[in-house]
């Protein structure tokens, strides 16, 4: 299906310019984002972190504050003792058996495998490529815990983009999600994030994986006479646990 | 195109002002969200809300302006990204494109969200016809496609339906426990009941919010969920858009992304906005195997090559000109006949379906301009609908039907009597003698002649008052200045 089906691109293309009384080529007036030089963008990505960087205070309140007014109910750890005291809490109070979890290296400094199995929830990681001998049920999971690639404070978003180990289930078939979220991941607003993603899009010779997903609490519907019920089809609860140290 | 029902406005509405249930329903219910989007607007600030919805319209009219250009980039970078893109020019071949895309890859079940598109070429009873499963997997788009009926609203589409509704629907088709009562438990029946579709299905059917040419990713706005299930399970992912989706830089999307839910719900953000960009990598440990983009054109050209009309293409379907609408407020969604209702479907319907089918829409509007107050893309509606109206009185349009001469010659008397300072004075003085007999406290309730007659058929007429502001004007107010 590589030839595209229905009316041909050319055809197609011609006739929206025919309509527009158009001559073909680029706009008369650019436009300037777009004839942005990778350098230039390199620039204000290097800006935007040092604005980061040096707000990184306010910046968890922030993220705290938004993410909590977002429906998820957060845990500011100043380090993983404090990550896992928290998550211990919410999985006791939760009756779980099995979870789910992406692999991911935030978990290697916040080891949550041992803690779960002491708690008798058996843990199944996403493995890496074809080593699937653990079984990994999303489905049937009653958490799942993830890390981040980024957070977003303006919005108190958790975004997740594809690699190796991650899974887009673990955030979404399990009614409990919870996010691991590290310091240095936190942004302030959206228009870092999409100046970051765009960076690695270029970055890459023009690819920037096959998904980005914002996550901002639970999942949500008012189809039914405009009346919120939290819990659709995603998950019901979720808990961001932001690592500060 | 067989829905359509836009020619019966008039009727439509009428029996919408009877139906006791409906008026009831929309006294009730319509503004809810408007307390939620002025708070989220407030706390951005006026002036900042400002700011963005200009850097919006900017970013739209800059693409619409160019955008055989910008399709072509699109195209190119999905391409790019191991995705596939179609063009259809009418609904006819969008259809055929998808059928085609579900035959080669053998699909018997796919799984929607919310794609007003794909109402809007009526996608589902075609794919039935060739026997894959079509399950709209938003709520209110499922509740709809139980009862076989059309949205009601671009972002609520069942808002018409009580829970009584809900729950006797519900029972009738199985969903759930019989005799649901409580809201949640309708939410938790019919996600238990699609749970088994979402992961089972083999075909993702999406829309489009939005369109990046630079990156060529689509993104996606939701809350349910139901739009990562569509894009991360099924083996292939088709996202169907309509041609003035696009926007140039991935960067764009901050404004949109601010705008869009604000508008919409009041949401600062919503719980989803998922952005594919074409189908799993190699490294990938899951999504789609394929990427499908279907490009609509399906009449919008007609809407492109109007100067006065193009800015229609700018609509980011948030729907609050409906909810705006003193008409949608009384009338509801389903009188307009259409996949697209309120004032924004007044002007879309015409030009995609034809005028001539949809001449009635262009005045289903009393012209107050709140459409226009609450976009968050400052459409100018009113002024769309002016031009429509005028091409309609003239029978411009292709195929169209020329309003009667009666209608042609009062337009015409009106304009000259407009412009004639004099003449406008002495009808006026020729008016107030001839309204006594009419007129009560101001208002005439039941003008005997036409045009006057009908248009106090459904409203009241006010009457000229005793004496013109100019008189008043110049005999006492000026004075105290």
């Amino acid at each position: 299906m590589a030839q595209g089906l229905g009316t041909p691109r050319g055809e197609f293309i011609a006739s929206v310019r025919r309509r527009l009384g158009r001559r073909a080529g680029a706009p008369d007036s650019p436009y300037p984002a777009l004839g942005e030089e990778l350098a230039s963008l390199e620039e204000r990505g290097r800006q935007a972190m040092r604005r980061l960087q040096e707000g990184r205070g306010a910046l968890m309140a922030r993220m705290a504050a938004t993410a909590e007014l977002r429906g998820w109910r957060v845990c500011r750890a100043a380090n993983s003792e404090e990550a896992l005291d928290y998550l211990r809490e919410t999985i006791q109070g939760l009756s779980a058996r099995l979870a789910v979890r992406s692999h991911e290296e935030v978990f290697r400094e916040t080891p949550v495998d041992d803690l779960l199995a002491g708690m008798g929830v058996r843990v199944q990681v996403m493995a890496r490529g074809d080593d699937r001998e653990g079984g990994f049920d999303p489905a049937s999971a009653d958490v799942g815990i993830t890390g981040a690639d980024y957070a977003i404070a303006e919005t108190g978003t958790v975004v997740l983009v594809p690699r190796r180990g991650v899974s887009r289930l673990v955030s979404l078939l399990p009614p409990v999600h919870v996010a691991l979220v590290r310091g240095p991941e936190v942004v302030e607003g959206l228009d870092d994030l999409y100046l970051f993603r765009r960076l690695e899009y270029h970055r890459r010779g023009g690819d920037m994986g096959s998904y980005m997903n914002f996550v901002t609490g639970p999942s949500r519907t008012a189809d039914i006479e405009q009346t919120l019920v939290i819990g659709a089809h995603g998950p019901r609860e979720t808990h961001m646990i932001i690592l500060e140290g | 195109m067989a829905g359509v029902k836009m020619r019966e406005f008039r009727r439509a509405s009428a029996r919408a002002l009877a139906d006791d249930k409906l008026q009831s329903f929309l006294g009730r219910s319509m503004g809810t969200f408007d307390g939620a989007r002025e708070e989220a607007i407030e706390e951005l600030s006026r002036q900042r809300w400002d700011e963005l919805r200009e850097r919006g319209r900017a970013i739209k009219r800059h693409t619409l302006d160019n955008l055989d250009y910008y399709l072509d980039m699109l195209c190119d970078r999905v391409s790019q990204n191991g995705g596939h893109t179609h063009f259809a020019k009418d609904s006819d071949e969008a259809r055929r494109i998808v059928g085609e895309i579900a035959r080669a890859r053998g699909a018997k079940l796919a799984i929607k969200s919310k794609s007003m598109v794909s109402e809007e070429m009526e996608l589902n009873p075609f794919l039935e016809s060739m026997g894959v499963e079509p399950v709209e997997t938003d709520l209110g788009e499922y509740i709809i496609q139980l009862a076989g009926e059309a949205p009601f609203h671009i972002i609520a589409p069942a808002m018409h339906k009580s829970k009584e509704d809900v729950g006797e629907l519900f029972e009738k088709k199985g969903i759930g426990l019989p005799n649901l009562k409580e809201i949640e438990a309708m939410a938790d029946a019919a996600r238990v009941a699609l749970r088994g579709k979402l992961i089972a299905a083999d075909m993702g059917i999406t829309g489009a919010n939005f369109m990046v040419a630079e990156t060529g990713t689509v993104a996606l706005v939701t809350n349910e969920g139901n739009g990562r299930f569509c894009t991360s399970v099924p083996r292939t992912l088709v996202s169907i858009a309509g041609m003035e989706k696009i926007v140039p830089c991935l960067e764009d999307l901050a404004v949109f992304m601010r705008l869009l839910p604000r508008a919409a719900t009041g949401q600062r953000i919503s719980s989803y906005v998922t952005h594919v960009s074409g189908p799993r990598r190699p490294g990938d440990e899951d999504g789609p195997e394929e990427f499908h983009l279907v490009i609509v054109d399906n009449g919008r050209s007609n809407l492109l090559e109007d100067p006065d009309l193009r800015e229609a293409l700018y609509c980011i379907r948030c729907g609050a000109c409906l909810n705006a609408c003193p008409v949608y407020r009384k009338v509801g969604g389903h009188a307009y006949g259409w996949v697209y209702p309120g004032p924004i479907g007044a002007v879309v319907s015409p030009a995609l379906a034809g005028l001539d089918k949809g001449k009635e829409l262009p005045y289903a509007s009393s012209l107050c301009g709140a459409c226009k107050d609450v976009c968050p893309i400052k459409i100018n509606i009113p002024h769309m609908l002016l031009k429509l109206r005028s091409s309609v009185a003239e029978g411009a349009e292709r195929g169209g039907t020329k309003a009667s001469l009666g209608e042609r010659l009062a337009v015409k008397g009106y304009g000259w009597l407009m412009s004639r300072p004099r003449a406008l004075s002495m009808a006026r003085r020729l008016g107030r003698w001839m309204q006594w007999p009419v007129a009560r406290r101001g208002l005439i309730r039941r003008a005997p002649v036409p045009p006057f007659s009908r248009w106090t058929r459904s409203r009241d007429l006010p009457a000229l008052a005793p004496r013109p502001f100019r008189d008043l004007w110049r005999r006492e107010l000026a004075e105290e200045e």
